[in-house]
Formats: structure tokens, C-alpha cells, sequence
């Protein structure tokens, strides 16, 4: 799972992969081999691991919004914000509710629009990419939560776009 | 005072207060097996001293005015479920001595001094006047108005510099000079009147010693029914925040056993003047000469009460008791020295790097410290909701070690095993004194927490040596959790996430807004 994590000022490219015996982390350039516990609800217990150390940490984390998290470790507290650009599907707001869907679909981080991949007026399936969004020097496809009808594109290729910004609008 | 006084057992006591000191009060008289009865305002129903309580009450709602300060309610009620004796705790109507009173017509005995002794002590002007008589120290000076430039010249020379100018009508700090010397005097006189008329209305001024850079040093005393009045050492509050007590701790590492009973002397003197009986406090500016200056007497057990005990080995509540029964102060009591050295830290519900912003809600989590030489004082517990009533004192945490350094030491480790989340505490801060070469040094003064806060001193410590992951630790958890969530998710079902669109502009607000934490 590859993500983005914000703490702060600091953004790093972060990966999660399982493996047999616990997860192997990458923040940016170093990994880490990480046995993670649950000693009870939000309470998990670390063992981390790098080339040199180990080390145990008791760490307390609690979901509060859709991709915040709250923190506390032994060395301070506060919210970590987690994107999960590659699980995701589209951004839903702006929805009319029942009836007729009709999406306005807005960037969730900033970046750049390196390709669009369907016209205005193109019938699309649930899951097609419609947007490519670059971020964190990952690509970003931007996919249509449902079936529907792509009414309007509201960005070019080679755009920057600011997180909020709307992409496009799916019917 | 009679000579016989008649010994009156206690065995029920409704306890007039709420939070740690209540449950401090319960655990007493259970050991002495009384019955322990409290009073609860609407949203304390589910407080932990209701849940340790023999028997608890309703008083009223939440504002204390119309529930823990209703002293006639609370007599009644004392008197209605026959209870013998009204301990007040600290705080609410533990030093008003009409409650005193009340609780003395009723037939009821009220846990600490007399009406009387509590009327001496309540007016600054009639107890200063009390102790100069008794020939207890006070800060040199008078209120008397210097009407003219010589009168202030002679007054000054009297009372030594560098000396003080104050504002007869005056208040915060406003027409407030300190003069250092006598060539400082001339042009200090005259501005200080001025400002004393541009402010207040009033040019008169008058003088004080000022003292530089004091310490709070306060000591315990016991007296009983019997004109017996001892002293139980000192206990050393110069860390404070506003005038607020941070950090105590016994002993004064800048007393020693000659300045201890000098003092110790004198607070029992001051006692005896007003016919003090029960537990009570004398507080007293120290300067770097070891000389001393009474500022007023508590007449109450104080909130710092347990690093007294931890160093003498003496149960103060349980000795109230005793002595509100008329038992008379034993000879184990004569000539008490500390043993040790105990630390106390006052955990508020307060963000520390967000101006002291309270920070009420539900506790999620809750790990006390424990172990060797740990003591905590709680008023709550896993679950409980911090409201915002009422002083956000959530517990006291004390440790005790064979000297200063090591009770610091063990404070840290104590720090280190100690979880509170849900809500924000100053926990962080002390951290960061344990960290302070001042604080560790004991080179503390009554302004000293005031400066290192407003100069941004006080930062949280960052460790040393190297450990996997140190820096990465927040985000490595942060991602395993959302790891964990999307498998859930994942295997639950697509979930419908709400409002994506905002959350990294939600999270840069409550940044904005000082949510962001504490990270180092």
C-alpha cells in the first residue's frame, strides 16, 4: 500500500507491505521491518526495526476523519494525516441525494494533471480512469466512483491544481 | 480554650467538596473506618469519589454557587443523615468562616480550625498587624502614604534597598517601581505619584522591601484542642504559573535544619497567636539570604499536602481527624524532620503549548505510574468526562526517592509510564522542567516558571542516542493504522467515506487553531 503522510510541515512517501512475520515500512528512503500489536483498542505496541537498532514503542492512535489520525507516542502528540492515492476510487461530494448521482469530483491533494483520459460527454464505467494526477512524484489515476457520464472536464493536461480544486463532473 | 476538653468519637463524615481531594479525604477515614459521605453536583454523579463513597448526595447543578458553595444545604444534610463531622477539603468553603460557624451551631464538628483563627487569618491588614504583634517576620514596609520626598527618603532608608513603591489605590502591577538605590529615588518618587493619579485617580504611594527573587516556602502545622501547635517542616512552591502552584516539594533543597526550625518557629508562633487548632499553612517569601517574611497563613490542608507526608511519614487528614476528635498532638510530632525527598506535579487538563488552554472531554485512555516511591492522587478515572465546572485539576502525581535527584529522576520514569488520552495535559511541561538545568539544579524562584514560559525556554527534551525509527515513528504508525482501517474497510464492505474533499484543509485548520500537537 503505498501512501502519503503528513505530520506537520513534513510529507513523506511511505509503503506498507505484510509480510510473514509483521510489515515492512518505507518512509522515503529508509525501511524498516515493524512488529505491530494491539494491546488493546488504539493502543499498539511497535517493534521496529532498522539495519543497526531495535526498538519498542507504545503507541496510541485514534481515527479522527477520513484520513486523520491522532498520535501520541512517548515523544509528543498530534493529528498525521494519511492519503491513499492508489486505492483510490473518486472524490464524492457535491451529490444530490437518491435519485440521479451527479459528482463533482475535486482534487484531494495538490499536484499536477499529467494526462486526461476521456472526453467531455464520454460514457464511463465504474472504476475507468478518467484523471491522471501527479503528486509526491507518484501518478495518480483519478477513477470514476460509478457508471455515469463525464458532463465536464475542468482541467487540461499540464495543469497544477490546488487540493479543493474541481477536476471534473460525473453524472 | 477549657482545660477538659471532651473527646467526641467521629464515625461519619460528609466530606463538602469534590475530585482528588474528596477521594483523598474517603481513603482516610476508611483506614480509620469512618463512614465517608460526599455531595455531588449534577454532572459528578458519576465522579470517582461517588463511586468510593459509603453514601453520596445530590447538592445541586453544576455551577458551584448553586451546589458545593451552598453552606446552609449542606449542614442541613450533614445533619439529616447524621453525620458527626464536615471535613471542607480545600478550596470552595473551606476557609469562610461563617461555613465554620454554621457547621459549630448545627452541633456538627468542622474539620480544621476555629471561625475565629479563620477571621484572623482571612484579612491580609489584620493579620499582618497579628504577626508583627507576635513578632513573626513580615515584608518591611507600610502602607502609611509618603506625602512628601523626604518622608519616602527616611521610610526607605528604614526599611533597606532596593525597595518597592506601590500605588495606595493600586492593583496589576500598575504604579509599581522598584528602586534600587537611594539615587534611583528622586525620579522614581515622582513618576510613580504621577502614574498613581493618571490610573487610579490617587498620587499617594507608600513603600515595601523588595525582595529579590524569592522563594515560596510554606510550612505545615498541626495544632490540637489543647494550645499544642507543632511544625511539620517546609514544603517548597516556588514554581508557579500565574501564582498558581506548579511543581512542590519537600524538602527545600536551600533549607537546612538551623533555617528549617527558625521557620518552623515562627509559623508555630503565628499560629498560637490566633488559637489555631487543626491543620494549617503559613506561607513565607524567602530571599537569598536566608531571611524569611510571612505572607499569609491557609487555613486548610492544602493541596500539596502528600509531599509533607511522604518525607514525615505522617497521614495529615487522618491526624485532622483525630485532633477535630480532641485527641492531643503525641510526642512523635515534636521535632519532625524530612526523610527523603518527595516531588509533587499538579496534572491539569490543559494544553502546555497552546497557552494553557483548557482541554475538557471524555478520558479514553488512562495509565496511572506505579511502582516504587509513586503515589498518585486522582479525582478521576479511564472514561471520565473532564468538565469544564470546574478546576482542571485532574490528579496529583508524587513520587518519593532518597534524595532530590533521584526523586527527579524517578518523576521522569514516573512521566514516562503515565497515559492520559482523550484530552490534553501538562504532563508534557514537566518533561520539559525535568529537562531545565535551573529546575534541576533547584535554582528556582517565584517568577521562574513565568520567564522560561514567556521566553520560550521550556521545550520539550529531545533524547538523546539513536533508535530505530525515532523521527519516522508518527508517521510509521499513522500509516499502519490506516493500513489496518482499509483492510477492515476492505473486508466490510466499501465504505462511504464523507466530505474527502476537506480533510488536509481540515487538519491545516486545526493546526491553525493550536490542534497540532505537541511533536518534538
Amino acid at each position: 500500500m503505498d501512501l502519503i503522510v503528513r505530520q506537520g510541515e513534513r510529507e513523506e512517501k511511505v509503503r506498507v507491505r505484510r509480510n510473514d512475520d509483521g510489515y515492512e515500512v518505507t518512509v522515503g528512503d529508509r525501511t524498516y521491518h515493524v512488529d505491530a500489536l494491539t494491546a488493546r483498542a488504539g493502543l499498539r505496541s511497535l517493534r521496529i526495526e532498522d539495519a543497526q537498532t531495535v526498538a519498542q514503542h507504545e503507541v496510541f492512535t485514534r481515527a479522527q476523519g477520513e484520513g486523520v489520525y491522532w498520535v501520541s507516542t512517548s515523544r509528543g502528540a498530534g493529528p498525521v494525516e494519511v492519503a491513499d492515492p492508489l486505492a483510490y476510487l473518486a472524490v464524492q461530494t457535491h451529490g444530490g441525494q437518491g435519485g440521479k448521482r451527479r459528482q463533482r469530483v475535486d482534487a484531494y491533494m495538490p499536484g499536477r494533471v499529467t494526462a486526461v483520459l476521456v472526453e467531455e460527454g464520454a460514457a464511463v464505467t465504474r472504476g475507468q480512469g478518467i484523471i491522471v494526477l501527479e503528486a509526491m512524484k507518484m501518478e495518480n489515476e483519478i477513477r470514476a466512483e460509478h457508471d455515469g457520464t463525464v458532463t465536464r472536464i475542468h482541467v487540461q493536461p499540464g495543469q497544477p491544481v490546488d487540493m479543493g480544486n474541481p477536476l471534473f463532473d460525473l453524472e | 480554650m477549657t482545660a477538659t476538653i471532651p473527646r467526641k468519637r467521629i464515625r461519619k463524615v460528609l466530606i463538602a467538596n469534590r475530585g482528588e481531594i474528596a477521594v483523598r479525604i474517603l481513603r482516610g477515614l476508611r483506614e480509620m473506618g469512618i463512614r465517608g459521605a460526599v455531595i455531588y453536583s449534577e454532572p459528578d454523579r458519576l465522579g470517582l469519589p461517588v463511586l468510593l463513597a459509603d453514601e453520596a448526595y445530590p447538592i445541586g447543578p453544576a455551577p458551584s454557587r448553586e451546589s458545593y458553595l451552598r453552606g446552609e444545604a449542606i449542614v442541613e444534610l450533614a445533619v439529616a443523615i447524621g453525620a458527626d463531622a464536615i471535613h471542607p477539603g480545600y478550596g470552595f468553603l473551606s476557609e469562610r468562616a461563617g461555613f465554620a460557624r454554621l457547621c459549630r451551631d448545627a452541633g456538627l464538628t468542622f474539620i480544621g480550625p476555629s471561625p475565629e483563627a479563620i477571621d484572623a487569618m482571612g484579612s491580609k491588614v489584620e493579620s499582618r498587624r497579628l504577626m508583627m504583634a507576635a513578632g513573626v517576620p513580615v515584608v518591611p514596609g507600610g502602607k502609611d502614604p509618603l506625602p512628601d520626598l523626604d518622608d519616602a527618603a527616611a521610610a526607605a532608608e528604614a526599611i533597606g534597598y532596593p525597595v518597592m513603591l506601590k500605588a495606595a489605590a493600586g492593583g496589576g502591577g500598575k504604579g509599581m517601581r522598584m528602586i534600587p538605590s537611594p539615587a534611583e529615588l528622586a525620579s522614581s518618587y515622582r513618576a510613580a505619584r504621577s502614574e498613581a493619579a493618571a490610573s487610579f485617580g490617587d498620587d499617594s504611594v507608600y513603600l515595601e522591601k523588595y525582595i529579590v527573587e524569592p522563594r515560596h516556602v510554606e510550612i505545615q502545622v498541626m495544632g490540637d484542642l489543647h494550645g499544642k501547635v507543632v511544625s511539620l517542616g517546609e514544603r517548597e512552591c516556588s514554581l508557579q504559573r500565574r501564582h498558581q502552584k506548579v511543581v512542590e516539594e519537600a524538602p527545600s533543597s536551600v533549607v537546612g535544619p538551623e533555617l528549617r526550625r527558625r521557620m518552623g518557629e515562627a509559623a508555630v508562633k503565628a499560629a498560637a497567636a490566633v488559637g489555631y487548632s487543626n491543620a494549617g499553612t503559613c506561607e513565607f517569601l524567602l530571599d537569598r539570604d536566608g531571611n524569611f517574611y510571612f505572607l499569609e497563613m491557609n487555613t486548610r490542608l492544602q493541596v500539596e499536602h502528600p509531599v509533607t507526608e511522604l518525607v514525615t511519614g505522617i497521614d495529615l487528614v487522618q491526624t485532622q481527624i483525630r485532633v477535630a476528635e480532641g485527641e492531643p498532638l503525641g510526642p512523635e510530632l515534636d521535632g519532625v524532620q524530612p526523610r527523603g525527598h518527595a516531588v509533587e506535579v499538579r496534572l491539569y487538563a490543559e494544553d502546555p503549548w497552546n497557552r494553557f488552554a483548557p482541554s475538557p472531554g471524555r478520558i479514553e485512555m488512562l495509565r496511572w505510574p506505579d511502582g516504587p516511591g509513586v503515589r498518585v492522587d486522582a479525582g478521576v478515572y479511564e472514561g471520565s468526562e473532564v468538565s469544564i465546572h470546574y478546576d482542571p485539576m485532574l490528579a496529583k502525581l508524587i513520587v518519593w526517592a532518597a534524595d532530590r535527584e533521584r526523586a527527579l529522576d524517578r518523576l521522569d520514569r514516573a512521566l514516562s509510564e503515565l497515559r492520559v488520552e482523550g484530552i490534553r495535559t501538562t504532563a508534557p511541561l514537566f518533561k520539559a522542567l525535568l529537562a531545565d538545568p535551573d529546575f534541576r539544579s533547584g535554582n528556582l524562584d517565584i517568577g521562574m516558571l513565568d520567564r522560561k514560559l514567556a521566553a520560550g525556554d521550556l521545550q520539550p527534551p529531545v533524547e538523546e542516542g539513536r533508535e530505530a525509527a525515532r523521527d519516522d515513528l508518527p508517521l510509521i504508525a499513522a500509516a499502519l493504522a490506516h493500513h489496518d482501517l482499509a483492510n477492515r474497510q476492505a473486508t466490510a464492505g466499501p465504505a462511504a467515506p464523507a466530505s474527502r474533499r476537506s480533510r488536509w484543509g481540515a487538519a491545516g485548520r486545526r493546526a491553525a487553531t493550536g490542534g497540532g500537537g505537541s511533536w518534538t
